[in-house]
């Protein structure tokens, strides 16, 4: 069995090298003109070799990579195999299309750039031996007795596994070439390739989520979302340049902050609410914590723009700043065939933010994979007070078919209420941790004197001006919410056993409290369950949607 | 008489003295320091690097590195230059200010060996300022301005200590454009401002051959080196996250009080390899290696836990860290924040931010340190610097701006003040705010002396 995919890494060794081919419709063309938009097998041959371990070996094992990649449509739309002649005296391109039809029934009626395996050839040997030294592929003519080339070649058999970048990544012999490494070796490279399965991930949403809603004019393309991704890495976007959105949807911190409460907004700036993941916020409208925005384009304006933020002057001159850095106007163009402007920055960063799909989680695989071992008994336990005594799924809704864990309603929970109705009275010390294990208890007057006021939040109430909203927080989903400590809209929980502690007490009555809130009674080890249940909702591809992120550098000044 | 001492100092293994120039005054003191023994105390003023040109005596201004705040005059960053020549008809005052335009968290500041530049960094921004302090060191102008650091190198953010090294500068990052977390690296430009190195500090996960104690977070804070030995030592506060955030707050969040270094790295200097992660909990931030040939030592002070701590070398090239004092009552947190050594490695000051305290300690047996001396400063207190002989001592306010006192209590000063061995006296003090500069930070002192200048010849 060769290694996993993704286990292990295949450095580069060696530039590709062009050349001037001719393809099997007697269309002249370069090599690279196959190169670059997929993830190359490159075998040479000669269609008069007989030598089994030699060219119809290369051919038949790629014709077995072929039929690999007909199960896995999705990596198949990644690859491309290609094959050379190195006889180009008795290879012409008829000769090759029909060692095509022979070799793999590969109809010659799709168009040059879309065949799944290209067969081509070369002019002459002038035209071909640039090619063979630019790879190092060493043939030979036998000659016999009388020193007359026999028509047959001596070589060692080459196939060459080279990346979009063009770049010579494995290559391999008789020894070793053997389908399940080479497919391996295509499937670790398309887990490089990030901008494919993020389109895939759109489309085809992990099991558990419901598809992804998308806005009819406006289908996610590679572009768009390598554009989105950029501008959400960028730093320069701030006024000084410090902050971008994935200073505070960090995305080795399940797209959240992990390290504070509540994020830390410019020049340090108090923000009174924790940042929520982006992890499933294709499905998260309407927006922010209180849902003041109903557009996931028009999102990223509000944190762009909110001077405790990343505080942009105005809106032009956001985009002024984006029109000003060289690197943007080509991803603009390739994205939206136009300059950076307001709505293709909105647009870009929606699309990227849709490919950030987590699930099929060990819950996920359980209850819509109807596999019975995915999911531990502690975690079904929790389900069932979950679904049932706990009535958390009342808010946190599971559907038939998929899990969103929310209702899209808001609700008075106490969190906020309780903050602001006991922060002017609390006079007692604060327990700080001065080191891992050494807590010293601050004196509140010492705490004041080095800190700003706190604010109140009122919640859905300062969206709407509804009295009835005062209070009230959006339901968030709880998928991968084991990632994104600490908890509540002001972050104010560091453990999930906290939260289900919260719950199980229930509320201070108070005008405007949901009622759902009462206390559970919880039993001895059903917080336990429900902990567990709550650990069960992590995505198995967050390291994929972390590399996604990396695979982009952070624009800095 | 303006005594002016150029480095003295000792190669990494020959003892030889490399060079020296010196004015007549610096001549006769030196001359007190040679007969002392070959172990010349490269002397602080009060924590240069060895090997910058230092000032042995009187100094004629303090730059003081300030901060700008919104309301208070242009709200920008400025050096801030302070006649501190007693006789001077402007003794005590203002006599420029240079304004950089903009608010980066102005903080720490260091000359270049040869003194003539003075580079100042923004904690928040990144920026890095080049003041030219030797072409009329009253009136120091901006050289340079870098602002493509976290570009070039490789995503550190918030350039803290700038030390010199031969020909180059180091700096330590406290935070990185990834999380604005703690994890960073030591960095190094060379004097004309060109990008050379980034060291990352070691973790768990990559501890780049170091031996760990306990852990290894990766934080940073100060860096400074030991050249006999061939050591540096580095330590460790937080990140962006925290050092930019309220601090009130920040004491009421616990995952943020997590969040701060636990330990001192001790370096091959000159490999720029880390050999050891020392396990000194409770944030220790300023390093203060002893001067005396044969004091193998530093101290540090943990700001949370307000230790004095002592990193000695146990046995040749095995350093060690160990807590020796108690800063004040350690269950009040008064946040030790600065510490300056005594050039006969005797005494310690040690300043506390949150009563506003300055405290004397008795070093010479560096195991026992003993408080001999303390007095309140003001509301808030931050960073001391003392003159090569001890006998001035100059203390400002601001720590960081947001972590700085609110209402009454955001004193905003530079104080100026006398030391004969038992008493401060003050001699001179600025309020900050009153003359609409912002918040003062760190201090260097400068001097007509150091490049050849009188005051007289200059029209000063």
């Amino acid at each position: 069995m060769p290694p996993a995919p993704g286990s292990y890494a295949l450095p580069p060794i060696q530039p590709a090298a062009d050349g001037a081919v001719i393809d099997a419709d007697g269309t002249p063309r370069r090599l690279f003109d196959y190169l670059g938009d997929r993830d190359i097998l490159l075998s040479f041959v000669y269609t008069r070799c007989t030598d089994t371990e030699g060219c119809p070996l290369a051919t038949g094992v790629l014709e077995m990579v072929r039929e690999g990649l007909a199960k896995d449509p999705e990596l198949a739309a990644m690859v491309r195999l290609v094959t050379l002649s190195f006889d180009p005296e008795r290879d012409s391109p008829g000769a090759m299309r029909r060692y095509a039809l022979h070799a793999g029934g590969i109809d010659p009626g799709t168009r040059w750039n879309e065949r799944p395996w290209v067969f081509l050839t070369t002019a002459s040997r002038a035209r071909l031996q640039p090619i063979l030294d630019g790879y190092g592929q060493s043939v030979v003519r036998e000659l016999d007795a009388a020193g007359r080339p026999t028509g047959d070649f001596t070589h060692v058999l080459k196939v060459f596994l080279i990346d979009r970048r063009k770049r010579v990544r494995n290559i391999y012999s008789t020894s070793f070439l053997h389908p399940a490494i080479a497919l391996n070796d295509l499937k670790t490279l398309a887990l490089e390739e990030v901008d494919p399965r993020a389109l895939g991930r759109v489309r085809h949403p992990p099991r558990g989520l419901p598809p992804v809603p998308l806005p009819a004019d406006d289908p996610p393309t590679i572009p768009k979302l390598r554009l989105g991704r950029k501008l959400f890495l960028d730093r320069r976007l701030s006024r000084n340049g410090t902050l971008s959105c994935a200073m505070c949807h960090v995305p080795e911190q399940g797209f959240a902050v992990n390290e504070t409460r509540t994020a830390v907004g410019f020049e340090g700036r108090t923000l009174r609410r924790n940042a929520p993941t982006l992890l499933n916020v294709a499905y998260a409208a309407p927006f922010f914590h209180d849902g003041r925005e109903p557009a996931l384009e028009m999102q990223p304006f509000d944190v762009f723009l909110n001077p405790d933020e990343m505080a942009a002057p105005s809106l032009g001159a956001l985009v002024e700043t984006v029109r000003s850095l060289p690197d943007y106007a080509p991803l603009f163009e390739a994205a939206f065939r136009a300059q950076p402007g307001v709505e293709a920055i909105g647009r870009s960063i929606a699309a990227y933010l849709r490919t950030l799909l987590s699930a099929n989680s060990p819950f996920d695989r359980w209850r819509f994979g109807k596999d019975g071992a995915a999911l531990g008994a502690a975690a079904q336990r929790g389900f069932a007070l979950f679904t049932g005594r706990g009535r958390c799924a009342s808010c946190h809704r599971i559907g038939d078919d998929a899990a969103l864990f929310t209702d899209h309603q808001f609700h008075d929970t106490g969190v906020a209420w309780f903050a602001a109705e006991t922060r002017r009275t609390e006079t007692g010390p604060v327990t700080v941790q001065l080191a891992p294990g050494v807590t010293a208890p601050l004196s509140r007057a010492a705490v004041d004197s080095v800190g700003g006021p706190a604010a109140n939040d009122l919640g859905r109430y300062e969206a709407t001006g509804d009295p009835a909203d005062r209070f009230r927080i959006k339901t968030p989903t709880l998928r991968n919410v084991a990632l994104t400590a600490p908890y509540m809209h002001d972050g104010s929980l560091s453990t999930l056993r906290e939260v289900v502690e919260f719950y199980d007490r229930g509320a201070r009555p108070h005008e405007g409290l949901d009622p759902i809130l009462k206390p559970l009674d919880l039993r001895e080890g059903e917080v336990d369950d429900l902990v567990t249940f709550l650990e069960s909702l992590t995505g198995d591809n967050i390291d994929e949607l972390v590399r996604d992120a990396r695979s982009e550098a952070v624009g800095n000044p | 008489m303006r005594h002016i001492l150029m480095p003295i100092f000792r190669g990494l293994k020959t003892g030889t003295r490399v060079r020296e120039r010196m004015t007549r005054g610096a001549a006769i003191f030196a001359a007190v320091l040679f007969a002392a023994g070959p172990a010349v105390a490269v002397a602080d003023e009060t924590c240069m690097s060895p090997y910058m040109a230092k000032i042995t005596s009187q100094e004629d201004f303090v730059y003081v590195w300030t901060l700008g705040t919104k309301g208070v005059g242009d709200e920008s960053d400025k050096l801030v230059t302070i006649d501190a020549r007693p006789g001077s008809k402007t003794y005590g005052k203002v006599v420029n200010t240079l304004s950089v335009g903009g608010r980066n968290e102005a903080h720490h500041a260091g000359f270049t060996d040869d003194r003539r530049y003075l580079w100042a960094s923004g904690l928040d921004t990144s920026k890095i300022f080049v003041f030219d302090v030797a072409t009329d060191p009253a009136r120091p102008r901006l050289h340079k301005t870098i602002a493509d650091f976290v570009a070039k190198t490789g995503g550190v953010v918030g350039p803290h200590s700038l030390y010199a090294l031969p020909g180059r500068m180091l700096m330590t990052g406290l935070s990185n454009d990834k999380d604005h977390g703690g994890r960073t690296a030591l960095v190094e430009y060379g004097n004309q401002g060109a990008y050379i190195a980034t060291h990352w500090m070691p973790t768990a996960a990559d501890p780049r051959g170091a031996a760990i104690e306990k852990v290894a977070d990766g934080y940073g804070y100060d860096a400074r080196v030991l050249p006999r030995r061939n050591v540096m030592l580095t330590s460790s506060f937080t990140g962006w996250s925290n050092y930019m955030m309220d601090f009130g707050k920040m004491l009421q969040d616990p995952e943020a009080m997590k969040r701060f270094g636990q330990t001192v790295v001790v370096w091959d200097l000159h490999a720029r390899k880390p050999l050891k992660v020392l396990d000194v909990p409770g944030s220790p931030l300023e390093i203060r290696f002893a001067w005396g040939a044969r004091h193998n030592y530093a101290f540090t002070s943990s700001a949370l836990t307000s230790k004095l701590w002592l990193i000695h070398e146990d046995s040749p090239n095995v350093w060690k860290a160990q807590a020796v004092a108690d800063i004040a009552d350690p269950s009040k947190v008064p946040l030790p924040v600065d510490i300056s050594l005594s050039a006969d490695d005797k005494s310690l000051w040690v300043d506390t931010f949150m009563d506003g305290m300055a405290r004397l300690f008795d070093v010479s047996d560096p195991f026992h340190p003993k408080q001999v001396y303390e007095k309140k400063i003001g509301a808030q207190l931050n960073m001391v610097s003392q003159s090569w002989d001890g006998a001035r001592v100059y203390f400002t306010s601001s720590l960081l701006a947001n972590w700085d006192k609110k209402g009454q209590d955001d004193e905003q000063f530079l104080k100026a003040y006398a030391w004969d061995g038992k008493e401060l006296t003050e001699k001179f003090a600025v309020d900050f705010y009153a003359e609409k500069l912002g918040r003062p930070h760190i201090m260097h002192f400068g001097a007509y002396s150091l490049y050849g200048k009188t005051g007289i010849a200059a029209g000063k």
